[in-house]
């Protein structure tokens, strides 16, 4: 899994795969992005990564010029994924699945399918994106993977649970968002005073646990896995 | 001389008044944008008349009716949008470098060119840092905007003598009017079929009202017929194609992924030039190889 390597500007180009997400090309990634954060260090003013991409903003264009060359020269070992799996507290009901009943419909499933088949996978972390906290997953079933809605949502609460296109997500903070809104967690994805701010980190794994509305609503620690080590 | 903390009073402000600063390249691994001011080549001029460091952070101010009391000796330096700028009433004709005293009030009036003010001032505007930037994002910052009757720190000297011996500098707006907009190909450039290529480049394109810190959005509509691509990383300056066929150019605040096609990638002067830009504004889009 040898990247090609794109120049957009004197300054910014990316490591380019062809082939689709998965746990070997995440494994490839974080390969490089290791190398990059230890030979580069000092050349690199900042490193973004996507799904089949990695993107790299140059301090000075000759770096970027003598990176191009000598990229496919870097020997990269993919280092093996984290096995580490965080449970996350998702409340599929009540007034905190506005658009489950919608999409079961759509999908000619009960809302406990959905539920069912939302909850049972591990969903892979690939980076974080779109809003501060906020991780992009791998590993939604097909079946439950629907087009984002038509117009969208100016308002999507903190904590939402949502479904949109083949991806599922946790919306950090309350923001505009057109995904399918079908649960709601009770525990804080980001708080910027805190080092790192996030908990989780990319290449681990998200596994959603049903609560009632109950548990929800009762929930008193929303700093839950942030305050611990 | 010995340095203390001035402050400032608001004392008026529309929507869209914040502290702003060169922005912030750590936090995009936890998702955070790079924020900033939108329009860098005006905020690195008045740092640079009032030869501060480069990273003091600014007064971005983008409506008109903005009225501030300084409660300390300060010099101000004014770039960005052109606009009328009063001190006690009096029109300045040439705000590049103000001098003010203990209790005067320095008002934006009406915009006559462009949409963002930048005030400087002398030793940097002070506010909490995150990330090494004071510049505001409401998740990081807790604060979007300045209100009325907010108080700001600067850092300022004892004494109200400052020295300035070079001939005061003259802001020119005219290289953000012209519509000609400098962009490199994107990452997706090479998905575009010719005919979308050539009506990119041949098309006028005008801002829609749809525009602000996280992007600005054009009118006219490019026939996209492009899959949607996984997500992957956008910087501000990347033009990316929705599948409405619009044109959405991302700024300072955007999220640092996106999955629809990133078909230009702007340098920062074009960034600069389009924060300046109104709504109807007309561009062109000229190809930029390097």
């Amino acid at each position: 899994m040898t990247p090609a390597y794109l120049e957009i500007t004197p300054l910014l180009g990316e490591l380019v795969w062809e082939e689709s997400p998965s746990d070997e090309l995440l494994s490839w990634q974080l390969g490089y992005m290791t190398q990059l954060e230890t030979q580069f260090a000092d050349q690199l003013l900042e490193i973004r990564q996507g799904f089949t991409r990695i993107s790299l903003v140059w301090k000075r264009e000759e770096f970027q010029k003598e990176f191009k060359t000598s990229v496919s020269e870097l020997s990269i070992t993919p280092p093996p994924l984290p096995e580490k799996i965080w449970e996350v507290p998702v409340c599929y009901e009540g007034p905190y699945s506005p658009d489950l009943a919608e999409l079961a419909k759509l999908k000619k499933l009960t809302p406990s399918q959905v539920i069912q088949h939302h909850s049972s996978p591990i969903y892979r972390i690939h980076f974080f994106g779109f809003l501060p906290g906020f991780f992009y997953l791998n590993g939604l079933p097909e079946i439950l993977q629907t087009p984002r809605k038509a117009v969208p949502s100016l308002s999507v609460p903190k904590g939402s649970v949502a479904i949109g296109g083949a991806q599922t997500g946790i919306y950090p903070n309350e923001s505009p968002g057109g995904w399918h809104l079908i649960g709601r967690t009770p525990i804080s994805l980001f708080e910027p005073s805190l080092d790192p701010p996030v908990w989780a980190k990319v290449g681990e794994q998200i596994q959603f646990k049903p609560i009632s509305v109950e548990e929800f609503e009762s929930w008193s620690e929303p700093l839950f896995y942030l305050k611990k080590p | 001389m010995k340095k203390t903390l001035g402050s400032a009073t608001i004392l008026r402000t529309g929507p869209g008044t914040s502290i702003q600063d060169q922005g912030r390249t750590m936090g995009s691994k936890f998702g955070i944008p790079t924020s900033g001011a939108m329009d860098q080549r005006s905020f690195q001029w008045v740092n640079h008349v009032l030869q501060n460091d480069p990273s003091d952070a600014v007064l971005e101010i983008s409506q008109p009716g903005f009225y501030i009391r300084v409660e300390a000796p300060a010099l101000i330096s004014i770039s960005g949008a052109k606009a009328v700028v009063r001190v006690n009433s009096k029109l300045e004709e040439n705000p590049s470098l103000l001098s003010l005293q203990k209790g005067d009030i320095l008002e934006i009036g009406q915009f006559l060119s462009g949409s963002r003010v930048y005030l400087g001032i002398k030793g940097g505007f002070q506010s909490a840092e995150w990330l090494h930037s004071r510049s505001f994002f409401a998740p990081l910052t807790g604060q979007s905007m300045l209100k009325k009757g907010e108080l700001l720190s600067f850092r300022t000297l004892e004494s109200s003598s400052f020295s300035w011996t070079q001939a005061k500098p003259r802001w020119k707006t005219n290289w953000f009017e012209i519509p000609e907009v400098e962009a490199f190909k994107g990452p997706d450039w090479e998905l575009l079929s010719d005919k979308q290529k050539e009506m990119l480049l041949k098309t006028e394109f005008h801002l829609s009202k749809l525009s602000n810190r996280m992007g600005i959005q054009l009118e006219e509509l490019v026939e996209n017929r492009l899959p949607e691509l996984p997500t992957n990383p956008v910087f501000p300056g990347t033009v990316q194609l929705t599948p409405g066929g619009k044109l959405l150019i991302l700024m300072k605040d955007a999220g640092v992924t996106g999955g629809y096609p990133r078909i230009l990638q702007l340098p920062e002067n074009s960034i600069s030039q389009l924060s300046q830009k109104n709504q109807g504004s007309a561009i062109r889009w000229v190809l930029k190889d390097f």
